[in-house]
Formats: structure tokens, sequence, C-alpha cells
């Protein structure tokens, strides 16, 4: 069987929304890549925005272990992306009022130890709320974390921010020189003079990171959400009384899809503060939690790969709105024209499609089943 | 300044602040019995009463002579903020809310998306400075500031209104016939239907109440601060608190518990006087802690029936 059989068989595979949005997808994707290699579009800023893009691929991973698999409401996602951008930026930025300068590594130890921490010191009290309330205490909690980071002064530099954080890979063997020591390219195209220079291999350098942090984020979750542990969520999701009617100490549960969905956030966090370089109290306003949700439901709820590519279209979103609002084409600036994109976005979804664009499939099934299975029509 | 005199001041503004919070949570509270999902778009109802009340205090200007450090024109304006609030609300519910099949959690995550869009037409209309309305500044009144208060005629207006719209819904639930099929309805709403209540009129009277009570709230929420397009949603919390301490779907526990918060978030500065170092940005966290602690400990609020977990 050649390459071209799989590709056709994987394609039969499909259900027809999946086809559609793969037809998409590599339609945008190609595009880009065009508008790229001509000039219209600055490789570097792009794939800036690819790294932004696939950090909240990484936001929505975690919050689908929490909504997704065990149908938890935290609104408390901008909070632990904060924990893990501040808990690095903390460590290794030179502006820091604590430490500063230590390795990226340690940072992100750090980060995923402080998300950790107070992820259990909210979950103890809130996991055993109604559905409804823990969505409330959890909004209250992440802000008191907000107020605390503005405040506190002393020792996360308030409203100021933290700036000089360096980037991940700074000061590892080899890799950490590679930008500088890679030749510029350049070259005109219709559109423009492209340049592949020093910020663009530094880019592509946070792109392959990204991809690791991803892949194993993504093997992670395959892994759990398949095995027992991950069949018990479901159960919970559906009926938590079931769940306990079954002998499952469902509160146990709950917390290790908290902890576990918050580690994954505070990894995105990480992930941002060496990606932007800079931190502020900003980053953590509701509004990125409510970012991330309209990710997870746009994906599809309980769908890794609906995950990511929600994560991909919020990019697109606060792009685009940037460039209606900046270029005039709509009378309304670009940040109130977000608020309502993702307004009218959430209320639309939850209209005419909740289950998603790519609700889980096959996800739940164990490969090998699907392969022993009979033939199936289309 | 005399420990009293500082206390008494506090108090003073928190008396205040409590009867802005009452106006909002008392129509969430209904709202959540009669809808049936907590919503996160009340905030920024609120905020849609205030910048109405700003429009409609801006025709009307300063029609007529000053009442409580406010002038005559502003009354209208007031009344107009409301209605604006119980329309748009009325609408979304119609529109929204309604026609969605996807239960109370979907309804509380649509609720969120109707905050965005209310919060960003705003902005888009009037941008994110904060404004004030064309009322003069006031002094504190001279009697009471000879005691230490500093409390401004237009704080008295404030409280007064609230009193009254509080009285007038008690007045409404108790002794109207609208107000014990309204009572009804949330208390069993399969039961109501059959017994002839027309449920879903009961429904849309039930956002206009909530929704107008919502946006006088967030027109005097202007007047004690500013306007601002966040304004509404940074007070959802303090609301929810409120609404959660008194027992959600309880009116009078949404009365004590906007009370008990106000005077609490107007408090806290005090504590740093007592050996607590407790600034005042860290008010409204107190204000969040207090609600998770009362949801660990008497999830139905002080108030609240208990409610079963399959209910909602």
């Amino acid at each position: 069987m050649g390459v071209a059989d799989t590709l056709q068989a994987y394609w039969n595979e499909l259900t027809e929304a999946e086809r559609t949005l793969s037809t998409a997808v590599g339609v945008t994707v190609l595009g880009l890549l065009v508008l790229m290699l001509t000039g219209v579009l600055d490789p570097t800023y792009f794939l800036f925005l690819f790294g932004l893009g696939g950090m909240y691929a990484l936001l929505s991973m975690g919050l689908n272990v929490q909504w997704g698999y065990a149908g938890l409401i935290n609104f408390s996602v901008a909070a632990f992306f904060g924990l893990g951008a501040y808990g690095t930026a903390l460590l290794t930025a030179q502006s820091s009022p604590i430490a500063g300068g230590l390795p990226p590594l340690i940072g992100l130890l750090a980060g995923l130890g402080l998300a950790g921490v107070v992820a259990v010191l909210i979950g103890v009290p809130t996991l055993r709320l109604r559905a409804d309330y823990l969505a409330i205490a959890s909004l209250g909690l992440a802000e008191v974390v907000r107020m605390i980071v503005l405040n506190e002064s002393q020792w996360t530099a308030g409203s100021q921010g933290l700036y000089g954080i360096p980037l991940f890979y700074d000061g590892w063997p080899i890799v950490g020189g590679l930008p500088g020591a890679l030749p510029t390219i350049q070259f005109v195209g219709p559109g423009g003079p492209v340049t592949f220079g020093t910020p663009f291999w530094q880019e592509l350098l946070n792109v392959l990171l990204l991809l690791g942090f991803l892949g194993a984020s993504i093997f992670v979750l395959r892994r759990a959400h398949r095995s027992p542990w991950g069949r018990v969520l479901r159960t919970i999701r559906a009926d938590e009384h079931l769940a306990e009617a079954l002998g499952k100490h469902t509160y146990r549960f709950k917390m290790q899809a908290f902890v576990l969905g918050s580690l994954i956030m505070a990894l995105g966090g990480v992930y941002f503060a060496h990606l932007q370089l800079f931190v502020s109290p900003g980053n953590l306003d509701p509004v990125t939690t409510f970012y991330v949700w309209v990710a997870v439901i746009l994906g599809g709820s309980g769908s890794n790969r609906g995950a990511l590519f929600g994560g991909f279209v919020i990019v697109a979103i606060r792009e685009g709105s940037r460039f209606l609002g900046d270029a005039s084409v709509v009378p309304i600036d670009a940040a109130p024209l977000r608020l309502i994109i993702i307004g009218l976005l959430i209320i639309l979804l939850m209209r005419f499609r909740p289950q998603g664009l790519l609700p889980p499939q096959r996800e739940l099934i164990w490969p090998s089943v699907i392969d022993n299975r009979g033939d199936r029509d289309g | 300044m005399p420990a009293l005199e500082l206390v008494l001041r506090h108090v003073a503004n928190g008396i205040v602040y409590s009867s802005i919070i009452v106006l909002g949570s008392i129509g969430l509270s209904l709202i959540y019995s009669i809808a049936g999902f907590a919503n996160f778009a009340h905030g920024d109802t609120m905020t849609v009463g205030a910048y109405a009340t700003l429009i409609a205090s801006g025709a009307f200007g300063g029609l007529g002579v000053t009442v409580l450090g406010l002038p005559l024109g502003f009354l209208p304006a007031l009344l107009i903020g409301g209605l604006v609030a119980a329309g748009v609300a009325v609408l979304t519910d119609r529109f929204v809310y309604e026609p969605l099949d996807v239960g109370s959690l979907g309804l509380l995550i649509t609720s969120i998306g109707v905050a965005y869009v209310y919060r960003g037409v705003i902005q888009a209309r009037f941008g994110s400075d904060p404004r004030q309305y064309a009322v003069p500044a006031q002094q504190p009144i001279d009697t009471l500031a000879a005691i230490g208060l500093q409390i401004t005629p237009q704080d008295v207006a404030i409280v007064l209104s609230a009193v009254i719209l509080v009285t007038g819904l008690h007045v409404l639930l108790q002794y109207t016939d609208f107000g014990r099929k309204m009572r009804a309805t949330a208390d069993n709403p399969e039961l109501a239907r059959a017994s002839g209540i027309r449920t879903k009129a009961i429904r849309r009277r039930t956002w206009v109440i909530g929704a107008g009570l919502a946006g006088v709230g967030g027109a005097f929420l202007g007047l004690f601060n500013q306007l601002g397009p966040r304004m509404g949603f940074s007070l959802l919390l303090i609301v929810f608190a409120a609404v959660i301490f008194g027992g959600i779907g309880s009116i009078y526990g949404a009365l004590l518990g906007s009370a008990v918060i106000g005077l609490v978030v107007q408090l806290v500065p005090l504590l740093s006087i007592y050996g607590l170092p407790i600034g005042i940005e860290y008010a409204e966290a107190v204000a969040f802690l207090i609600m998770v602690a009362v949801l660990l400990v008497r999830p139905q609020g002080i108030a609240g029936e208990v409610i079963e977990e399959g209910e909602i």
C-alpha cells in the first residue's frame, strides 16, 4: 500500500465536517506560506503568531482536560497561565525583583510547580461545589491571583511587568548560538523583500520548542484520556452520581484532572513568557480565560484536535480584528471589535453547534480496535 | 482622627455601596430562580443602564431645580437607563437564551458571550476612557460633616432610591397577583404552568424587573464612582458574592448579602488599624474569600433553601 493509498484511506475515515475543515486549514496554511515567500507577510512575525497560536492551543488542551473530560467549569484559566508565565519570568528575567538570571529550565519547573500548588489550593475548596458555583468561585479566585500579582510589586514588579526574559534555549550548547550563526537569506519577492535573518531563526527555534511542548502534552493526554482514568472522568462528566455509585472517589479524580489541566495551562504560560519576553498583570485579565473557552467550545469539548484548531483560530480572531479595526475596514476600534467577535462566536456556537466543529470521534477508542473491526461504509 | 469617626465614615460609605449592590443582586437572584442559570451578563446589563442614563441625562441636561444634589432631569434619565437595560435584557432573552437547548451550564457560558457583546458595543460607541455624568460635583452635607460624616446629597439620593425600589419590589412580590405567580414559578415551574400560570409572561416580566433594577443600579454606580465599559463586569463578582452569601434564589437573602458584602468591602481599610495588614486593594479579594467560605460551609447561603443537585 503506497502513501497515496494510506492518505486515501485516512481521508475516507473522516466525517464531512472534518473533511471540510481539513481542506480549509490546508488552503489557509498554503495561502499563508505563499504570502510569506512572496514578501507580503513578514516571516518572523508569522512565526511569532504561530507560536502564539500554539500557546493558546496548550491552554485549550489544559481546559479540555478539565471541562471536556471531567466537566469542570473552570474560569481561572488566566490565573494558571499567569502563574506559569510569572513563575518562569520571576526566576529568569533581568528585571525580576526576587531572583533573575536563572536558566529557563529551572523557570519551567518553578512555573509548573507554582501552578500545581495553587491548583491544589484552589481545587480543595471549589471542586466539591456545584458546577455553576465552581464557575463563580474559580473566577473570583483567579481575580485574587491577579490582584496579588498587580499589587505585591516588591515581588512581582506590579503593573510595570517583567521584561528582559531570555529565550528558552538561551545558553544551551550549540542550539543557543544557532540563530546568530545561521546565514541571513535575502531575496525580493513580488510583494516586497523577504529576509530570513537571526530573528527568523530564533522564532523558528521557538516554533520547534512549541512543537515539543505540544507533542509531549498531546502524548500524555491521549494516553490519559483512553486509560481507565480517562473513562472514569468521562463517567463523572456524564453522571457524577453514577460514578459514585460505581465506587469511584469522584473528588479525587476531579482534583487530578484539575491539576493536570492547570499544569498544561502553566506550560502554555511558560512558553508565552519566553516567546513574548515580557509579562505583565494585563496577561491575567479574565478575557484570556474566555478566549480559551471559545477555543475549546469551537474546537469541540473533549477533543484535542479541536483544542489545537481552536487555539489557532483565536490568534486569527485577535489578528483579524486588529487588521479590520486598524485598517478602518469597519468603523470600530480593534479592542471592542474583538470583544464583540468573541461574544458573538460564543452565542452562535451555543445556538447552532454546541458540540463544536471537531467533536471527538475516534479519540476515545484504541486504534487497534478500529483496525480490527470490519469494513464500514464511508 | 478618632477611631469611631473613621469607622462611621466607612460604614456610611458601605451603606451607599450596599445600596448599589442590592439593585444588582436582586435581579441576579430573580433571574436565577426564573430563568434557571447564573447570568454572567448581569454586570454588563448594569453598564448598559449606566450609559443609557448618560445619554438621557445629556438630553435632559440640567432640567429643573436641583434635588438632593441632582438636577430634576436626572430622574427621567435614570428611568430611561432602567428601561433601556430592561429592554435589552428582554430582547436578549427572546433571541438568545430562549431558543437555546443547552442546559443551565450552556446558558451560563452563553451569558458570557452576551456580556462581551454588551461591553464591546458600549466600548465601540463610547471608548474606554472613564466618563462622568454632567451633574454638579457635591460637597458633603454640612450638618453631617460636623460629626465627621462625609456624605453627599447624592449618596442620600442613592440610598433613598434603593430603599424605595426594594420596598416596591417587596410589595409587588408579597401582595399582588403577579408576585404570587412569580414566586410560584420560581418555586416549581412545571406545577405553576399546570396551575394555569403563563410562565412565559412571568419570565419576561422577571427580566424586566431584574434588568431594570440592574440598570438603575448601574446608573448609581456611575454616580458613585465613574462610568467605564468594564464597570459592570468588575462589580459582577461582588454582586455574585452578595447573592451567594444570602442564598441564591432568595430575594431577602440578596438584600442581606448585599448589606454584608457592601459593608465588608468598604470596611477592609479599617483592618490595618487593628493590625491586619490588608490594604484597600484587597477589599474585593476579601469579599470573594467570604463567598468561597460561605459556599463551603453553607452552600445554600444564609437565607436560602437547600437545593438538591439535580434541580438546576
